[in-house]
């Protein structure tokens, strides 16, 4: 079914690099709709509008695009397996992207008779990446542990396609169905399942490598995944107290075990992006200790620190690390060398990212807690400019590759 | 990370205690201390690395990963290699003669990352293949030849 196989494990430049490009003009998207529709966002109620299509440009354009692609990179380097076509890859990207932006499209406009079309599109490509998925896995050698949390992963993007044409059913053909009930089950199932296993499994292989520290060990990553896919299951069937009880317990063991595999790194020097990965473990730990406690503030509040808190600080923090890591791979050459990794990390715009992506953070959690509109719009336009800046970063990077690097041993001036 | 050949982990220790000695020796000059003792142990620790770790990679494992059909990853570290002997050299003949000059604590630094990046991707894409295309046969072999040098 699948030729062309990857030559090796190591992916050309443009294919993850595609996503990652995606991922930063989707997040500009989300964070302008935002901002423009403020006093919608405080007070969300449950249908379509710009805060749906915000929602969905996070999660499918941002969080699940950046996590495609990363792990189509760094996957075949865990198990041992190359991608087994790149022309799949391709495709499921060009289907990715334009039906992430029908769908969200959709949905700002309030036309329910164009989300099936682009929910299809997304379907469809999800379906080739879990295809893609399922044959890495299938043949993966070593980090079984990793492996295990893609297995996980990958069942819960199934079950998450499933909710999600169930939901565009009800919303284009008035299907009858428990929506409210749907909806949760798909909340959780794209949230903590697909894309939260990802980062978790993930982590105990990415975090200490890019930290230089041992991976925290097997048996409490197994405990993890088992914690995490009770919660997950229990949350997806309705039993929101003892799933949130067990997903705190996931939490707290993985954030301990990743605090305490950072401690033992070899490098004293902790690289700056690692605040926004420590910050997106607290967002995750009080989201979690919100669903246990009855959601104290709202759901608002819930979902604020669960999609931008946990999922996206995390996702920036990791990418503002191995985007330089790979472009820095692929910027090698006989002739030029190897550049350095500081080289394309521009540290002051990196830094102003952060701050004002935690800015954006801050104001939109008291946006949710006091209602004001104000608050929101000033949260989407400090996330706003912390996107811009992000997108810059990446532009940055790939004109270093693409124009030639300083000499080596320079730091990047931005 | 766990590994399943001796060569493997043989290397690996060794990266361990390179990872230990230039991440001290890049917190000191980032600090701003020069401390002669650390500076001498790092040369000569990367003058053993050089000869030793970094011509046995390219001689008998380097070929081999890309008979493995991983010759891309192969070129990469061969290129690492590279440019960190070029800077190495040059560190270690400073330190030897001119301890003091500025461009000691630039090149330091500047190798410090080096190392930590090429290590990074030794553990990610070299070892763990390892294990997959040496046989028993083969790592008792390359860990007694390696032993011997």
């Amino acid at each position: 079914m699948f030729g062309n196989v990857a030559r090796s494990r190591l992916l050309p430049m443009s294919l993850p690099f595609r996503y990652f490009g995606a991922a930063a003009a989707f997040q500009l998207g989300a964070w302008a709709l935002l901002l423009f529709f403020p006093t919608e966002l405080v007070n969300f109620e449950i249908g379509l509008g710009p805060v749906f299509a915000a929602l969905h440009l996070l999660t499918l354009g941002v969080l699940a695009m950046s996590a495609i692609g990363a792990t189509l990179q760094l996957l075949p380097v865990a198990t041992r397996q190359p991608v087994s076509a790149l022309w799949a890859v391709r495709l499921q990207w060009w289907l990715f992207v334009p039906g992430t932006a029908l769908f969200a499209g959709a949905g700002a406009a309030y036309r329910p008779d164009l989300l099936g079309a682009g929910a299809m599109a997304v379907v469809l490509s999800l379906l080739l990446y879990g295809i893609l998925l399922f044959r890495n896995l299938l043949g993966a050698r070593g980090m079984r542990v990793v492996v295990a949390h893609g297995w996980a992963a990958l069942a819960c993007l199934v079950a998450l396609a499933a909710t999600g044409l169930a939901l565009v059913g009800r919303y284009e053909h008035g299907w009858a169905i428990d929506h409210q009930a749907l909806r949760a089950a798909h909340l959780v199932l794209a949230t903590f399942g697909f894309m939260g296993l990802l980062a978790i499994g993930l982590s105990g292989f990415l975090l200490p490598m890019l930290a230089v520290a041992p991976p925290p060990p097997q048996r409490v990553a197994y405990a993890v995944l088992g914690l995490a896919l009770a919660g997950i299951v229990m949350g997806s069937l309705g039993w929101t107290l003892p799933g949130a009880l067990a997903g705190l317990g996931a939490a707290l063991l993985h954030v301990g075990a990743m605090e305490r595999s950072l401690r033992a790194r070899l490098r004293p020097r902790l690289e700056p992006s690692f605040l926004l990965v420590r910050v997106s473990w607290a967002c995750l730990i009080a989201c979690l200790a919100l669903a246990a406690l009855g959601f104290p503030g709202g759901t608002l509040l819930f979902a604020l620190l669960l999609v931008p808190g946990w999922l996206l600080t995390f996702l920036l923090g990791v990418l503002a690390r191995i985007v330089p890591f790979l472009a820095s791979v692929h910027a090698s050459s006989s002739d030029r060398g190897t550049p350095i990794i500081a080289a394309l990390t521009p540290a002051r715009l990196l830094a102003a990212h952060r701050a004002l992506h935690l800015a954006a953070l801050a104001l939109l959690v008291a946006a949710a807690l006091t209602g004001q509109a104000v608050l929101a719009a000033a949260g989407a336009a400090c996330g706003l400019a912390s996107a811009t800046l992000f997108s810059a970063f990446f532009v940055f990077v790939l004109c270093k590759v693409r124009h030639g690097i300083q000499p080596p041993h320079q730091p990047a001036a931005a | 990370m766990e590994f399943n050949r001796h060569i493997s982990r043989r290397l690996h220790e060794e990266h361990v205690a390179t990872l230990a000695l230039w991440g001290r020796l890049e917190s000191a000059l980032a600090a701003g201390r020069h401390d002669a003792a650390l500076l001498k142990s790092a040369a000569a620790s990367l003058e053993r690395e050089l000869d030793r770790h970094f011509r046995f990679e390219e001689a008998e494992l380097f070929p081999r990963l890309a008979e493995a059909g991983e010759g891309d990853i192969g070129e990469l570290l061969r290129e690492e290699h590279e440019t960190i002997r070029a800077a190495g050299m040059r560190f270690i003949k400073l330190v030897s003669d001119e301890i003091t000059n500025p461009e000691v604590k630039r090149l330091g630094l500047e190798l410090a990352e080096r190392l930590v990046n090429h290590v990074q991707k030794e553990e990610m894409a070299l070892l763990p293949a390892l294990d997959d295309f040496i046989d028993e046969e083969t790592d008792h072999e390359l860990d007694s030849a390696y032993a011997a040098t």
